[in-house]
C-alpha cells in the first residue's frame, strides 16, 4: 500500500450489526486519490442511487485522504458522503478537527454505514477493533453533551456526532467533531439520524507510513516558512474566517437583507472581524497539526445573549445570523452559532432559511398566525433563539423550516419561491455572484448545489491566490464581469475539488506554494504525480459527481441562479451588475464536455477510464432524465 | 504638467497633496491615526539600484509627514509595508490591487492586521490618491 493510505475501509451494518473490512488498492487511489472522490466512486459502484436519503438504504460514507493525519499543515480533513436529504443529489461535507487522523490512526481510510439501527446506538473504534453500542443514554442530548458524555466513558477518543436536528431529521442537520468543527453542509446529519447512528468514538495509536520521510520533513519545513510568510494566513490566525468581511462589503461580496441590499458599512463594522477578535475573541483555536489556527474560542460575558466560552461563528455565520437578517449584534450571532452547534444544523441553510422566513413575514406572507406567535420582524434575535429550538425539534412552525428554504418556499405557495435563494436545494453561501461573476457560474454547476468549497474560484477569482504554474491564468480579474471567467471556474474547479480528496484545507491551499503542496503529497504517497496528474484527478472526481448528479435526474435546466441573483442591486460595488450566465455556461460547458442535456459527453468519460459511468448515462442521454421524487427544489 | 519622478520628495509632496485635498478621504479616514512606511526593494535593472524608503503620516482625516526618509526613519513606522519596485509600480497604476498583492505575498505588512482590517477603506482611499499622482517612473 503506498504511504499516507491503510488500504482499508471499515463497513458496518446497523440492520444485522454486521463489521467487516475491504481493501481498496493502489491503482484506485491513484484514479480516485482519497476523501469525497473516494465516496463518490464507492457510491456509484456499490449502492442504489435513487435510495430514499432518509432510509437505511442510504450508505454513509466517511472518507480520509492521504494527507489527513500526516502532520502536514491542513490535513486534519475528511469528508462526510451520502444522498443528500436536502438536495436529492449527491450530498458531501468536508470537516477539519481532529476526527479524520484519528481515524486514520485506528487503521481506516474510512468508513460506509449502511442499514438503519432497531435502536439508537452509537459507534466505537479502537485501533482496528469495532462495536456497536446502544445508545438511549446520549439519545436526545445535544453535540455538546453528547461529545462530553463520549470523552467521559472512552478516555481520549476523539468524537464524531449529532444533535436533537440530526436525530429528527431537519434536512440541514450537521455532524459536528468535538464540538468545534462541523460537518454542516448538505444535512449528513439527518442520515445519521435515520440510521439511528447518534455518535461515532475513535481512538487510535498508529502512524500512517509516509514513503519519504526525509522529505516530507523538508515539504513541512517550506510549509511553516510560507505560512509564516503569508498574510492571508496571518489574517485568518488574527482574526478567523470572518477576516475577509470587511474588505467583502467593499467588493460587493456580502450578502445583506436576504441578498436584496447591496452594501451597510454600519453591519460590516459590528459583525467583521475586527469586531469579533476585539469584543469577544478567548483565544485562536486550530485543527490538528494547523499553525493558522483560525477557528475561534469566544465568550459573551454579559447581557441578554451571554454565552459559555466555546467555538465561535465564522463568516458565514456572521453574514446568515448577522448581515442576511438584519442583526446588527455580534453577540446575537454568536448565540444562534452557540445554538445550531448544540442542535447540530448547519448555520448557512439554517441562517438563509431564517431570512426567508423573515422577509415573507414582512411582506405579509407568513402572519403571526403561521409563526405560532413569534415575531419574525429583521433582526429580532429572541425570536430566532426560540424558532432554532422549534426547527430543531421540528415544533409547529420549526417544522417548516426544518425542510430547508427550497421545500418550505413550495409549500407557502409560489410568491415564496424568490425569497428561497438556493442552487438545486442547497442555500448560497455567503458570496454574491452579482459581485463576482465566476462565483455565479461555480454555485451552478457545483455538484453539491450552490457551494463556495467546491473548488477554488474564491481565491483566484478575487485574487488572493495566483497559480499561473499550475494552470493559465490572468494577473487579475475584475470580479462583476463574465468576461474569462469559464476558463478560471474550469481550471480552479479541477485543481480546488482536490482539496476534498488529497484532505487539506482550503485555507492552507491558499498560503502555500502549489508546489510545496504537491511535494508534500508526493513524498508522502510516493505517487510521483504532477500538477497535470493531480488536474485529471481532479476532473474524473468532477465527472463522476455529475455523473451520479445526472443518474438522479439533474440536467442542464438545472444549471441556474435563482432569480433574486439575477436581479441586480442598485447600490454598492456590484450595482447594476448581474452573471450572464448563458455566455458563462456555454463557454464552461464546451470546456468541461457537456452536452446540451449537462451530460458529460461519451469520449471525455472514456479518456478519464470511467467506462462504467459512461454505459450507466447512455439511457440517461436517449431520454430526457426525470428528477427523483426527493428534488423537490426543482429550479 | 510634467510627470514627477517617483520616489523623490517633491513626488512625495504631490502624493500628499493629492491626499489632503480628497474630501472623500477625510470622511473616510475619520478614524485613522498611524504612521505608514513603504519599503521598495532595489531593483537595478529598472532603475532601482538601491532599497528606497518613504514615510507618511495621518492623523484622523489630516495628514501629516510625507518624506523620502532613511531606513531607522522607515522602521520606525506603525506600519511598514514591503515589496518589490514592479509590484509597487503595479499597484500605483492600478494594474493589481493592493490587498490582492498582501494576500498573495507579493506585498508583507508589518503592523496591527486587525486595525488595517477594520480601517481597508482608508487604505485602499490612499493607494486610490496614489494612483492619481501624475508619476514618471525609473525605467519608463
Amino acid at each position: 500500500m503506498p504511504g499516507g493510505y491503510t488500504g482499508l475501509f471499515l463497513t458496518v451494518d446497523l440492520i444485522s450489526g454486521k463489521i467487516s473490512r475491504f481493501v481498496l488498492e493502489e491503482e484506485f487511489f491513484r484514479l480516485h486519490i482519497g476523501g469525497s472522490a473516494v465516496a463518490a466512486r464507492l457510491f456509484l459502484d456499490g449502492f442504489p442511487l435513487d435510495c430514499d436519503p432518509l432510509s437505511g438504504a442510504n450508505p454513509l460514507i466517511i472518507s480520509t485522504g492521504p494527507m489527513t493525519g500526516s502532520a502536514f499543515p491542513g490535513t486534519s480533513r475528511f469528508s462526510v458522503c451520502a444522498r443528500s436529504p436536502l438536495t436529492g443529489i449527491w450530498g458531501e461535507s468536508a470537516c477539519g478537527g481532529t476526527f479524520g487522523p484519528e481515524l486514520k490512526r485506528a487503521g481506516y481510510d474510512g468508513l460506509i454505514i449502511t442499514g438503519r439501527a432497531p435502536f439508537p446506538c452509537y459507534l466505537r473504534i479502537e485501533d482496528g477493533a469495532a462495536e456497536i453500542i446502544e445508545a438511549s443514554e446520549i439519545w436526545g442530548k445535544d453535540i455538546y453533551e453528547t461529545t462530553d458524555l463520549l470523552w467521559s466513558k472512552h478516555r481520549s477518543c476523539r468524537v464524531l456526532a449529532i444533535g436533537p436536528a440530526g436525530e429528527n431529521l431537519v434536512r440541514f442537520a450537521s455532524i459536528g467533531n468535538d464540538k468545534g468543527h462541523f460537518a454542516g453542509r448538505t444535512g449528513l446529519g439527518a442520515v445519521m439520524g435515520a440510521k439511528n447512528l447518534k455518535a461515532i468514538a475513535v481512538k487510535g495509536t498508529g502512524h500512517p507510513e509516509k514513503a519519504d520521510k526525509e522529505g516530507f520533513k523538508q515539504a513541512l519545513r517550506s510549509a511553516a516558512e510560507e505560512i509564516r510568510s503569508s498574510a492571508f494566513a496571518g489574517s485568518l490566525h488574527a482574526m478567523g474566517s470572518d477576516a475577509g468581511m470587511d474588505l467583502g462589503m467593499m467588493t460587493g461580496d456580502v450578502p445583506i437583507r436576504n441578498w436584496t441590499v447591496g452594501e451597510d458599512y454600519d453591519l460590516s463594522a459590528a459583525l467583521g472581524g475586527p469586531a469579533l477578535t476585539e469584543k469577544y475573541l478567548v483565544k485562536a483555536h486550530a485543527c490538528t497539526h494547523c499553525p493558522i489556527a483560525c477557528k475561534r474560542v469566544v465568550r459573551v460575558a454579559e447581557g441578554p445573549y451571554r454565552t459559555e466560552e466555546g467555538p465561535g461563528p465564522e463568516y458565514e455565520t456572521c453574514c446568515t445570523f448577522g448581515t442576511m437578517i438584519m442583526n446588527y449584534d455580534l453577540a446575537g450571532v454568536i448565540k444562534a452559532n452557540e445554538l445550531c452547534n448544540r442542535y447540530g444544523m448547519d448555520t448557512i441553510s439554517c441562517g438563509s432559511t431564517v431570512a426567508m422566513a423573515m422577509e415573507l413575514f414582512e411582506k405579509g406572507l407568513l402572519s403571526g398566525r403561521d409563526t405560532e406567535g413569534l415575531d419574525m420582524a429583521w433582526g429580532n434575535m429572541p425570536a430566532v433563539f426560540t424558532l432554532l429550538g422549534k426547527i430543531a425539534r421540528r415544533e409547529g412552525f420549526g417544522g417548516l423550516l426544518a425542510e430547508g428554504s427550497a421545500r418550505a418556499a413550495e409549500r407557502l405557495g409560489s410568491a415564496a419561491a424568490e425569497a428561497s435563494v438556493h442552487v438545486k436545494g442547497l442555500e448560497l453561501p455567503m458570496h454574491d455572484p452579482r459581485a463576482f461573476h465566476g462565483m455565479g457560474l461555480a454555485y451552478m454547476v457545483s455538484n453539491r448545489g450552490g457551494c463556495h468549497l467546491q473548488h477554488a474560484v474564491m481565491g483566484t477569482e478575487q485574487g488572493m491566490v495566483s497559480w499561473p504554474q499550475v494552470f493559465t491564468m490572468k494577473d487579475s480579474y475584475t470580479g462583476p464581469e463574465s468576461e474569462d471567467k469559464a476558463a478560471l471556474v474550469f481550471h480552479s474547479e479541477n485543481f480546488g475539488i482536490l482539496g476534498n480528496s488529497l484532505a487539506i484545507c482550503h485555507y492552507v491551499l491558499y498560503s502555500l506554494k502549489p508546489e510545496t503542496v504537491l511535494k508534500a503529497f508526493n513524498v508522502i504517497t510516493g505517487f510521483g504525480f504532477g500538477f497535470s496528474d493531480l488536474m485529471v484527478c481532479g476532473t474524473r472526481d468532477w465527472m463522476l459527481k455529475r455523473g451520479i448528479n445526472n443518474l438522479l435526474g439533474v440536467t442542464s435546466r438545472n444549471d441556474a441562479l435563482p432569480k433574486r441573483i439575477m436581479t441586480a442591486l442598485t447600490e454598492g460595488a456590484a450595482a447594476g451588475s448581474v452573471p450572464d450566465t448563458k455566455k458563462l455556461l456555454s463557454e464552461y460547458y464546451a470546456l468541461r464536455g457537456l452536452d446540451k442535456q449537462g451530460i458529460p459527453k461519451e469520449d471525455r468519460l472514456q479518456e478519464l477510464g470511467l467506462d462504467a459511468l459512461n454505459r450507466r448515462l447512455a439511457a440517461v442521454r436517449a431520454a430526457e432524465p426525470v428528477a427523483k421524487e426527493e428534488m423537490k427544489w426543482q429550479n | 504638467m510634467a510627470k514627477l519622478k517617483a520616489f523623490t520628495q517633491e513626488w512625495m509632496n504631490a502624493f500628499r497633496q493629492r491626499i489632503a485635498d480628497s474630501k472623500e478621504y477625510r470622511e473616510i479616514a475619520g478614524n485613522w491615526e498611524g504612521s505608514v512606511s513603504i519599503i521598495i526593494n532595489p531593483d537595478p535593472a529598472r532603475g532601482v539600484p538601491e532599497t528606497v524608503y518613504l514615510f507618511t503620516d495621518y492623523w484622523h482625516g489630516d495628514v501629516k509627514d510625507f518624506l523620502v526618509c532613511d531606513k531607522a526613519k522607515a522602521e520606525s513606522a506603525d506600519f511598514i509595508m514591503s515589496g518589490d519596485y514592479i509590484r509597487w509600480k503595479q499597484i500605483a497604476r492600478k494594474e493589481i490591487e493592493a490587498t490582492k498583492a498582501l494576500m498573495q505575498g507579493k506585498l508583507k505588512l508589518k503592523g496591527n492586521l486587525v486595525y488595517v482590517v477594520r480601517n481597508v477603506k482608508t487604505v485602499n482611499k490612499v493607494v486610490d490618491l496614489l494612483g492619481e499622482v501624475d508619476t514618471l517612473f525609473p525605467d519608463d
